[in-house]
């Protein structure tokens, strides 16, 4: 088999380490807490980083009226098919061996991974604004206006005395080499023609 | 290679101002400084409450000038304030002033301290003897047992009470034990 | 070539400027402190301190935890008394913790903390610690600094050679300090001689849970047992007890029991032990003692009465004891690091004796015996003194260790702590107390491997040594360095009750092992209840059981109802934290009893007995949240015959 092809499946399949490697992470860094407080995302679930993390930010999180972290998500139920069904897709291009359609391949990762982003940046959203009316402790930003507690889509961002930091982790990088492949496939494959 | 003989002398200051940092010598100032303000343990406490213990008793007695001096020649005062029960068989100065010539001289001087103290401890017992609790040893045919790890006897005739063959002469309880004032200094044998 | 060698020469002056740097810092440190000393007892904020101190409160009857060298204390862990600070012996959990074959006690007098030990080392697992009172030996987890389990000793009275932990943590062994009729009875008490007994404990300790089986009693001849030590190494296998008042006086002890220019160190042979009782060489003696343990699964204590006891006569079985004839009333009984010397404290000498132990077996195989005790050997002292230490000091009570063949004795009488050397028996240093003290501590200082940098004296009288405080003075502590030739005084620190002895390990033993919450899926009490949805209020005739919750920053339920007057109504709490650090506390107006303070996933219960009409507050007694001061409730009381409904709620739901 042509190294392109080995290349452009191995790509695809590197996705499936979505199933049981964390895609995101957001982490709580404070004085208070020396050991720092996170969850994990993943493509179905939302985990605790230790034991515990995701109950202790929900009481953390209560007194300024925040709603607890759902166990589940209605795109904890799409992801994972969609997560497959870009694998088989990414297999079944590497298999037929057609080097535009590595690229077909990239593009719908490159779309399908910015309406996710977008997806998550709404849920974060709705989490950091939509607080209780009986919020035990009423904050203000500088406007006056009720505070929010959004944390960063991705980087690092001071909330309070809590620094939120929000970063991909390793399965969200493994999906990102498996895209990398896919153009890298794609030039090998038009440098083996033209040799 | 030039470069590399320049830089040891920055290496052997480097090392000097180590040394001269090292806490040893400071610390042992330091620690001397500490005890300093307890040069004599329990006996430095100033207390003029509580009843006199067997040291402060000795110290009010004009008679026991001599003992005083020598305990404080062999700095073990602060046995004598110790919680005890002890009871100390305290000679007097007509009874230093019965040794030999130039006996209490030798012994004052700072060389001779612990051999000082060995003599003067002899003279301590643990436990509590007024001349009742003398007087039943005696019955009992029991020695008193001495800090220094000897025993002494005691001998009763009539109302003479003698331990270690110096004769008890007076008693006078304390707040940390008893003493019983002797004629004579209590020697080995 | 030359870059190279210039980048090197630059790298190696480096690490000198930082060494420069940091020096004078140090400096300006040194001189706001005024001293040396304060920076080598100085752990800065947040930093944590060398060494565990496990420190006996004596008449508090509880156990201290200090932090050295700072001195700083971290916790007093209730034992044999009573402490409404964390209900213990008050909460129906622990309340069976204090039981004994004589009903409740509140109280005891603890005196010595031994840890447990493997292969001779400190193992950072347990510490263990005898009441002397009414005879007990408690033991505590290292991992949640909880007392586990209370083991009452038959046949003793006034537990005091205990509680000292054998090479392996085999035994824990326990003296009697008092010999009594064994077993108890009714006879004139100057009938002593000869038909008092003395019982020395050996108690068996499962290597995976801890858990303690009166294994069998030595009963030795009427002496007075003092303390003790294994031995170690050559000598695994034999245990030490000083005795003294071998007169067998029974009235005016101070003078009596201090007749015999020598007493003895009772060496029992504890492998012969085990064999005779493998063999069912021993006798089965009726007896009663209580057996409490605190299991942490259902996080409640059971008290349990046994009702026998295994004996071993320690006169009739050649080969099990022998008696080694040490002056003048020997306090402490210690035994170097390598198992050889064992040393005794003659508490009314001016010397200290170190017996062989390999001439005592050769004594005992070549039978060179003086005499004997009720059938015990008494080997000759010539025989198997090692060597003795002259004229030390006045009062010896204590010898520990620093593993580099130096001792470290202890003189009440002349106030001081003294250094010799082992083998050649000669005083090296010697450093006042403040004042009168008792026992020593060197981290490890009874093991195989002491860990000889700091020295805790304890001290008996503490007078002018801090801001006085009425009649009642704090006891004192004082630390020494003894890293270096001279013993170096550090501080002095205070000390809660009256610390008899200590033990001390590397906080790196014991930090690694500690437990920060009970995880809630593994709490198996009976009345735990894990969420807000199954707490509930039950009645059963007149007891009432309320199943309620505690989380940031509130009770669930809240408002109850339906209560009456008579009642008794348990609270069962369950803390539902699982974060670090964050119990809650809870009491109720007019309950005669403490508060509970629940761990993180603990589950604790009291008893209220209402009585009188009305609404009465509880709330939560440790401050726990921001908003800590709105965490309270109400409970009404109606009368006794009125028909309000059983009713609870929270937030109206």
């Amino acid at each position: 088999m042509k190294k392109s092809k080995i290349i452009m499946i191995v790509g695809a399949i590197l996705l499936t380490s979505l199933f049981f490697l964390p895609m995101w992470n957001i982490t709580l860094e404070a004085p208070q807490y020396p050991e720092p407080i996170g969850m994990n995302i993943y493509i179905n679930k939302f985990q605790d980083a230790n034991p515990n993390d995701i109950k202790n930010i929900n009481i953390m999180n209560h007194y300024v009226g925040m709603k607890d972290i759902p166990e589940v998500i209605p795109e904890f139920t799409v992801f994972p098919y969609f997560v497959i069904g870009m694998a088989i897709l990414g297999v079944l291009f590497g298999l037929i061996g057609n080097r535009k359609l590595y690229l077909v391949w990239f593009a719908l990762m490159i779309a399908f991974g910015s309406v996710a982003m977008y997806d998550f940046y709404l849920w974060e959203y709705e989490y950091g604004h939509d607080l209780k009316d009986t919020a035990a402790i009423k904050f203000t930003d500088e406007k006056g206006e009720p505070m929010a507690y959004q944390p960063p889509l991705i980087g690092n961002k001071m909330i309070l005395n809590f620094k939120a930091k929000s970063w991909p982790r390793l399965g969200a990088y493994l999906m990102f080499l498996g895209m990398g492949l896919s153009v890298f496939a794609f030039y090998k494959d038009k440098k083996e023609k033209n040799e | 290679m030039k470069k590399i003989v320049i830089t040891i002398p920055f290496i052997a200051l480097g090392l000097m101002i180590l040394c001269a940092c090292g806490p040893g010598s400071q610390a042992a100032e330091e620690t001397a400084e500490v005890a300093e303000t307890h040069p004599l343990g329990q006996a430095s406490v100033s207390d003029d409450v509580s009843e006199k213990n067997i040291l402060q008793v000795a110290i009010g007695s004009d008679a026991h000038s001599t003992l005083v001096a020598a305990v404080q020649a062999a700095q073990i005062e602060h046995v004598l304030v110790n919680a005890g029960p002890l009871t100390v068989f305290a000679p007097t100065n007509d009874a230093f002033a019965a040794l030999p010539e130039g006996t209490v001289e030798d012994l004052l001087k700072p060389e001779n301290k612990q051999t000082l103290a060995t003599i003067l401890t002899r003279h301590a017992a643990p436990g509590s003897f007024n001349v009742e609790g003398l007087k039943k040893e005696a019955r009992k045919g029991r020695k008193i047992y001495m800090a220094t790890g000897d025993y002494l006897e005691v001998i009763v005739d009539g109302e003479d009470i003698t331990v270690g063959g110096a004769k008890v002469i007076a008693t006078v309880q304390t707040s940390n034990g008893i003493i019983n004032v002797v004629d004579k200094v209590i020697l080995p044998n | 070539m030359n870059t190279y060698k210039k980048i090197l020469g630059y790298a190696l002056t480096l690490p000198l400027l930082f060494v420069v740097g940091s020096c004078g810092q140090g400096g300006g440190n040194g001189g706001a402190l005024g001293s040396g000393n304060a920076e080598r007892v100085y752990v800065a904020p947040g930093e944590h301190d060398e060494f565990y101190g496990f420190i006996s409160g004596g008449f508090s009857g509880q156990l201290a935890v200090y932090g050295l060298p700072s001195g700083r204390l971290f916790k007093v862990i209730p034992v044999f008394s009573v402490d409404a600070e964390k209900a213990y012996g008050f909460s129906e959990e622990t309340k069976p913790m204090l039981e004994t074959s004589f009903g409740t006690i509140p109280w005891d007098d603890s005196h010595h903390p031994d840890l447990s030990q493997t292969n001779g080392e400190i193992d950072g697992r347990w510490c263990f610690i005898n009441a002397n009172n009414t005879p007990r030996i408690a033991r505590i987890s290292l991992s949640t600094f909880e007392t586990e389990e209370i083991i009452e000793l038959p046949n003793s009275a006034g537990n005091h050679s205990s509680s000292f932990v054998t090479e392996n943590t085999e035994y824990i062994v326990a003296g009697t300090r008092f010999s009594v009729p064994i077993p108890q009875r009714d006879m004139p008490i100057d009938e002593y001689k000869g038909n008092f007994k003395g019982a020395i404990s050996f108690i068996e300790v499962d290597q995976e849970t801890g858990r303690f089986d009166l294994s069998f009693q030595v009963i030795m001849p009427g002496f007075d047992y003092d303390l003790a030590h294994p031995g170690r190494g050559a000598s695994h296998g034999w245990m030490f007890f000083t005795t003294y008042n071998t007169e067998e006086a029974n009235t005016l002890m101070e003078v009596n029991a201090s007749q015999n220019d020598k007493d003895f160190i009772a060496a029992i042979n504890w492998k012969k032990a085990e064999e005779l009782i493998a063999n069912g060489d021993f006798e089965t003696m009726a007896t009663e003692y209580a057996h409490n343990v605190y299991d942490e699964s259902t996080q409640m204590a059971t008290s349990t009465i046994k009702k026998e006891v295994r004996t071993l006569d320690a006169s009739k079985y050649p080969g099990l004891v022998y008696l080694l004839p040490t002056p003048k009333s020997p306090h402490g009984c210690d035994v170097d690091p390598s198992g050889e010397y064992i040393i005794g404290s003659g508490k009314l000498s001016a010397s200290l004796t170190a017996h062989s132990f390999t001439k005592m077996i050769d004594a005992i195989e070549n039978e060179k015996f003086d005499g004997d005790a009720y059938g015990i050997p008494i080997l000759n002292y010539d025989d198997i003194v090692a060597g003795v230490v002259q004229q030390a000091g006045l009062g010896p009570l204590h010898t520990e260790f620093d593993g580099r063949g130096n001792a470290y004795t202890t003189f009440f009488i002349s106030s001081e702590v003294v250094k010799w050397k082992l083998e050649t028996w000669e005083v090296l240093d010697r450093a006042p107390t403040y004042y009168s003290v008792g026992h020593l501590m060197i981290p490890g200082g009874n093991s195989r491997k002491p860990w000889g940098k700091y020295l805790v004296a304890l001290n008996k009288i503490t007078k002018d040594r801090y801001l006085p405080t009425g009649p009642e003075l704090a006891q004192s502590a004082q630390l020494y360095d003894i890293s270096g030739d001279k013993m170096q005084l550090l501080s002095d620190f205070p000390t809660v009750g009256e610390p008899h002895y200590a033990a001390g390990a590397p906080a790196d033993l014991i930090k690694p092992n500690q437990v920060k919450l009970y995880k809630l899926e593994e709490n198996n009490h009976p009345h735990a209840v894990k969420n807000e949805k199954d707490t509930r209020v039950e009645r059963n005739g007149r007891e009432v059981h309320i199943y309620m919750t505690t989380i940031r920053s509130h009770f669930a339920p809240d408002n109850i109802e339906g209560i009456k007057v008579g009642d008794k109504v348990y609270f069962h709490v369950t803390n539902l934290e699982q974060d670090y650090d964050v119990p809650h506390g809870i009491s109720m107006i007019g309950a005669n009893t403490s508060e509970l303070l629940i761990m993180p996933g603990q589950t604790e219960t009291f008893v209220w007995e209402p009585k009188k009409e009305g609404v009465w507050p509880f709330y939560c007694t440790d401050f726990c949240s921001a908003l800590h001061q709105e965490m309270q409730g109400y409970v009404r009381v109606s009368a006794r015959n009125s028909n309000v409904p059983l009713k609870w709620s929270l937030d109206g739901e």
